[in-house]
């Protein structure tokens, strides 16, 4: 026989959270941000600008909108509806996506009123892998009126909120999960409240429109927001300027892997015969040597896992030739990763 | 004192073409349920058993040998499978199929019974049937196993000419293997030879042959 079954506790299922920098080729900061200017002209463009790692504009690394409840700071699809625009349907596809109520409002942290707009940073998905990794966020905007830096607050919270995004946690003064006490408030937030949300399961950062546009007095950096009715006001490109002179972006992604462990155990009177052409001298079947009668010595360098067709599933090679004989037993772990 | 062998070795397992189509076909068929070891790239007359410097290194050739990575084809790996066999085997059970290579014409009908020689004591038809695997199921509109009808090689035999349009290998379990070149003309596009690889092996020795089939375009 060839083929031996396993039993049920020769599988052994493991799940292990895996994190690594977020940006193109595991770094964890990005300190150069290019626009394709293709891109930003194009009709994508008035919904979102893609961020690039280089000017060989191979690899997004993430994309910038602006969403405005009242279709403010873009041009308006037709000009005889007044407030659809892309800038209402990104506000839209937010609401949807985070608040799940068509009638709710982004109200962050924090603030006395709803914010009407906001910005979105949005992390491309070969980026994030599974999920952004709270606590690793350092986010720097840069204006001419001042420089902030931002992280999230999951090292400081004492309970996870959700909502319809999955896990939600603030933007606030700091770096690296360490939560600034020197910002307009103690717990790192402006005077108008958090900077925003971070939405780690859809790897998205919400930033608060009002509070960045604010003076550096209160915690903001003057941005400059426009909500021009009808006119394109390139207000992604307004946070974008603030990321290029801020030049640092930080974070990490998180992955679960599941591996699948198979134990593979060749008892001390199982495959010790091969079917190996060398193991055979002449056309008749002789084994090759005299001692291999009674002492058949092979090495096994591959391990295949098969269902119960016998059609070779999966395949594993060791790292050298293992010998084995009667004298001998192995066991072989099997790692399949999903 | 000293350092005790590791016991368990660890390797990463990669998903063959095969896997990843039922993987994909996600019927149930991708289950793990048995294993199987064999000894590819091992070359057994590198083996020294008149070595001068004694017992310990008569396998000094092959013990360190560096092994290449896993081929993802399932059917260039695991070509040379280990067996279980009585100890005092002086004969290794060998497959006779009747041809060395196959050459059928398209729409020709075909018919394999193999035989293993040297198992239990003489020539027989294995209890449990052979495997037939053919490396590209597009060449043959009949592929099929008879003789053996558990439930899992009726199962197996009814799926075997199931093809996504591309060369992905198909297994049959029977103790007849019944072949019928393909009829679709589009397939040779200029060509008027197809080539595939049958690889035959006894469910119950493990003996394995492997014979180049070719198929002819008649018009």
């Amino acid at each position: 026989m060839s083929f031996k079954r396993l039993e049920t506790d020769d599988f052994v299922v493991s799940a292990d959270s895996v994190t690594a920098g977020l940006w193109s080729g595991n770094n964890a900061e990005l300190t150069s941000f290019y626009t394709s200017s293709t891109q930003v002209a194009g009709s994508s463009g008035n919904y979102y600008i893609n961020v690039y790692n280089n000017n060989s504009y191979e690899n997004i690394q993430f994309a910038i909108a602006y969403g405005d409840v009242d279709g403010s700071g873009s041009v308006e699809f037709d000009s005889a509806v007044e407030g659809k625009s892309p800038s209402s349907t990104i506000y839209g596809q937010y609401r949807t996506l985070v608040l799940g109520d068509e009638n709710a409002e982004f109200t962050f942290d924090g603030a006395d009123v709803a914010s009407p707009n906001f910005y979105v940073i949005s992390v491309d998905r070969n980026r994030y892998k599974e999920s952004l990794f709270p606590g690793s966020t350092t986010l720097i905007l840069s204006s001419s009126a001042g420089e902030i830096s931002l992280t999230d607050n999951s090292q400081v919270v004492t309970s996870v909120e959700f909502n319809d995004a999955g896990r939600v946690f603030q933007l606030v003064s700091g770096s690296a999960g360490s939560v600034s006490s020197t910002s307009p408030a103690a717990n790192g937030y402006s005077n108008s409240g958090s900077y925003g949300w971070f939405l780690p399961d859809i790897a998205t950062y919400i930033l608060s429109a009002d509070v960045l546009d604010a003076a550096a007095s209160d915690g903001g950096i003057a941005l400059g927001t426009v909500r021009g009715n009808n006119t394109d006001s390139e207000n992604p490109g307004r946070l974008y300027d603030a990321i290029v002179d801020g030049a640092s972006f930080t974070a990490n992604s998180q992955e679960t892997i599941t591996s699948d462990f198979v134990f593979v155990r060749p008892r001390s009177s199982e495959f010790n015969y091969s079917e190996n052409p060398s193991f055979i001298s002449g056309s008749t079947g002789e084994v090759i040597y005299n001692e291999f009668i009674n002492n058949p010595q092979v090495y096994m360098t591959t391990v295949g896992l098969y269902n119960d067709n016998s059609e070779l599933l999966a395949v594993a090679k060791l790292s050298k030739p293992l010998l084995k004989d009667f004298t001998k037993e192995a066991l072989v772990r099997v790692k399949l990763d999903f | 004192m000293g350092y005790l062998n590791n016991s368990v070795v660890t390797v990463d397992a990669i998903l063959t073409k095969k896997g990843r189509q039922l993987l994909a076909q996600n019927d149930g068929s991708f289950r793990i349920t048995q294993f199987a070891l064999a000894d590819d790239e091992i070359d057994y007359t590198l083996y020294n058993p008149t070595h001068p410097s004694g017992s310990a290194y008569y396998g000094q050739a092959l013990e360190n040998m560096p092994l290449l990575e896993a081929f993802p084809d399932e059917n260039q790996i695991m070509k040379y499978k280990l067996t279980t066999l009585p100890r005092g085997t002086s004969k290794m059970p060998i497959l006779d199929v009747g041809y060395t290579n196959i050459t059928i014409k398209q729409g020709a009908s075909l018919a394999i019974t193999p035989q293993t020689l040297n198992y239990l004591g003489g020539n027989q038809n294995e209890t449990s049937g052979y495997t037939a695997t053919i490396s590209d199921v597009r060449l043959f509109s009949t592929f099929e196993g008879v003789g053996i009808n558990t439930a899992d090689a009726t199962a197996l035999n009814n799926s075997s000419t199931t093809t996504l349009g591309t060369n992905v290998s198909a297994t049959v379990v029977g103790t007849t293997i019944n072949l019928r070149a393909t009829t679709v003309n589009t397939l040779f596009g200029s060509n008027t030879q197809l080539q595939a690889t049958l690889v035959i092996v006894g469910r119950d020795s493990g003996a394995r042959i492997q014979v180049p089939v070719t198929v002819t375009k008649v018009s």
